[in-house]
């Protein structure tokens, strides 16, 4: 019997510890849901997306927070810059206003680095010819308030481009 | 012992063994350097070698058994000068303890992660922008400002002019990238120019990425330069140079950079476009860094023959010899188990004076300077080689004459 009041101590001792740790992240429940929608929420990969770029616009954050925009990478798929294991790119960082909103568009710097993997020439200028575009598939994407640790998540379709017409 | 005794003791062991399994780190005193830098992207041509300097220092103290027994761990992120990389690599790293230095390798990076810096109470590297002077809080530039070593190279071009027997002031031409740290150089320097009568042409300002500069260049030409300021980062100056140079301008007007200027990255390529090209710097560069023993007894130990060595190397220890000086400070102060950020942070404000075995200047950062050190060095391009024309001198201050 008193083995068994041990072991229970021995489970809920660390149980109150994990929860105090994770105080934070609860504390990040309380308040609205933090939203995501990503525009468009379906591209495929062509020189359009630096004059357009892909956007994110959230509601739901800490009022006037920095708001950093990830994409996570599926499992075993590598990215120039990432090291092994690393699974999160940035895309985007943004501010809310007052209310907790937000919008952020991806910079050429990102769109030409994540999207396209482009080498670099001695000159600054993009190689397209190191490029490898990340592979077409559903790609989940996060947004974080960087203070209030609130998340949104939402996802991004990369689909083929369209076959050219003969 | 009975049977039940024995059970109990070992899962007591099995659940001690996780822990510590779990948490071996907390039995290793170690302190974090977060890097973010620029490996593959567009300015790794410079940040490579400058992190090498900082990875090869760094590997050095730890094998030396560290700073009173704590262990420097680097930990270099590769943000492909990307800022939104950058804040999701800080974002992943903020909430570690024992993460004491964050240095960025882009101002742009620097002023995001800035005020990220600011809440965790932590302290951030950036390269030189004037603006982190201006206004004190938590993020460090290298070396002097951009704009004190711009003024630094208008009083040499001064004292050039009057050395020529020309009379009145000159004027100049500047060009650089179009973006916020193209336009810094002019924060400050652009008053100093007016405060010594000197007649600062219109600034040019093109795309990162330009191939050539010739309409630029022409402009200023016409404009009447007798100086033309290449701004940017290696190899763009370098390129300006090579263009000014095929259209004949080097003849008649005398080229200058700022600290970002030619390296043996752009003289390995151009030597004989940038002969003559003057260079104003915080750091040691060319033949003088190769005469420095400190900087090259280190890049023979850990990376051997001399042929592929940059002057920026120095730099990056330089950094290093920054980090142990303020740990040595913040563990004498609070000790290894106390430490936080935030007493790197004061410790830094206390290493004033630091030598940097000749890198560069004497560490200047203090409670009212975040300057890296004060000091600039006029180098030449002479035969295929970056020489010293001066010894170290004293930048102006030229962020206090800009408005911020």
């Amino acid at each position: 019997m008193r083995i068994i009041k041990i072991l229970l101590l021995l489970a809920i001792i660390p149980a109150l510890v994990l929860g105090a740790i994770s105080c934070q992240t609860l504390q990040s429940l309380v308040g609205p849901k933090a939203k995501l929608e990503v525009i468009p929420a379906e591209t495929f990969l062509s020189p359009a997306l630096i004059r357009k770029p892909v956007t994110f616009n959230g509601t739901g954050f800490g009022p006037k927070e920095m708001i950093a925009v990830e994409m996570v990478l599926p499992s075993g798929m590598k990215m120039k810059g990432l090291a092994e294991g690393e699974d999160l790119v940035g895309l985007a960082v943004g501010d809310t206003d007052d209310k907790g909103n937000f919008t952020a568009a991806m910079k050429p710097m990102a769109t030409l680095n994540w999207f396209f993997q482009v080498g670099w020439t001695p000159l600054l200028r993009p190689n397209f010819k190191e490029a490898r575009p990340i592979p077409p598939g559903v790609y989940k994407i996060n947004a974080t308030g960087l203070y209030s640790d609130r998340v949104a998540t939402s996802s991004l379709k990369i689909v083929p481009p369209p076959k050219k017409k003969k | 012992m009975g049977k039940r005794s024995a059970i109990f003791l070992s899962i007591i062991l099995a659940v001690c063994l996780s822990i510590a399994g779990l948490s071996s780190s907390a039995f290793a005193k170690e302190v974090e350097y977060l890097s973010l830098a620029d490996y593959t992207g567009p300015i790794a041509g410079l940040n490579v070698p400058a992190d090498m300097g900082l990875e090869d220092y760094l590997k050095d103290i730890n094998a030396k058994g560290g700073v009173d027994g704590v262990k420097i761990k680097l930990i270099g992120i590769d943000t492909r000068y990307d800022t939104a990389r950058a804040v999701s690599a800080y974002k992943r790293y903020r909430r570690s303890p024992k993460l004491l230095v964050v240095n960025s390798i882009s101002t742009g990076i620097g002023k995001a992660v800035a005020r990220l810096i600011e809440r965790d109470k932590r302290l951030q590297l950036v390269p030189g922008d004037g603006e982190f002077q201006a206004h004190i809080q938590r993020t460090f530039i290298w070396g002097p400002a951009y704009q004190d070593a711009f003024a630094a190279t208008l009083d040499w071009v001064m004292a050039d002019w009057k050395k020529k027997g020309k009379s009145g002031a000159p004027v100049i031409g500047y060009l650089s990238w179009d973006n916020p740290f193209g336009r810094e150089l002019l924060r400050g320097g652009k008053e100093y120019a007016k405060k010594l009568g000197i007649k600062l042409l219109p600034p040019e300002y093109f795309p990162p990425g330009t191939l050539k500069h010739d309409v630029y260049l022409t402009r200023l030409a016409k404009g009447g330069a007798n100086y033309i300021h290449a701004g940017g980062v290696d190899p763009t100056p370098t390129n300006v140079i090579r263009d000014a140079h095929s259209l004949g301008l080097t003849k008649k007007i005398q080229m200058t950079c700022g600290y970002w200027g030619p390296t043996a990255l752009g003289i390995g390529v151009h030597a004989k476009a940038l002969e003559g090209t003057v260079i104003t710097s915080f750091y040691q560069r060319g033949e003088e860094s190769k005469e420095n023993k400190v900087v090259t007894d280190l890049w023979k130990k850990y990376r051997g023959s001399m042929v592929k060595f940059n002057e920026v190397y120095g730099m990056g220890m330089s950094w290093g010899m920054t980090y142990v000086a303020g740990l040595k400070a913040a563990l004498k102060a609070v000790g290894y188990d106390n430490l936080k950020p935030d007493d790197m942070y004061k410790a830094y404000q206390g290493i004033t004076g630091l030598d940097k075995y000749g890198v560069q200047g004497a560490c200047a950062y203090s409670p009212t300077s975040r300057r890296g050190s004060l000091e600039v060095k006029i180098y030449r391009v002479k035969g295929g080689k970056i020489v010293p024309i001066t010894g170290w001198r004293k930048a102006p201050d030229a962020v206090s004459l800009h408005k911020f």
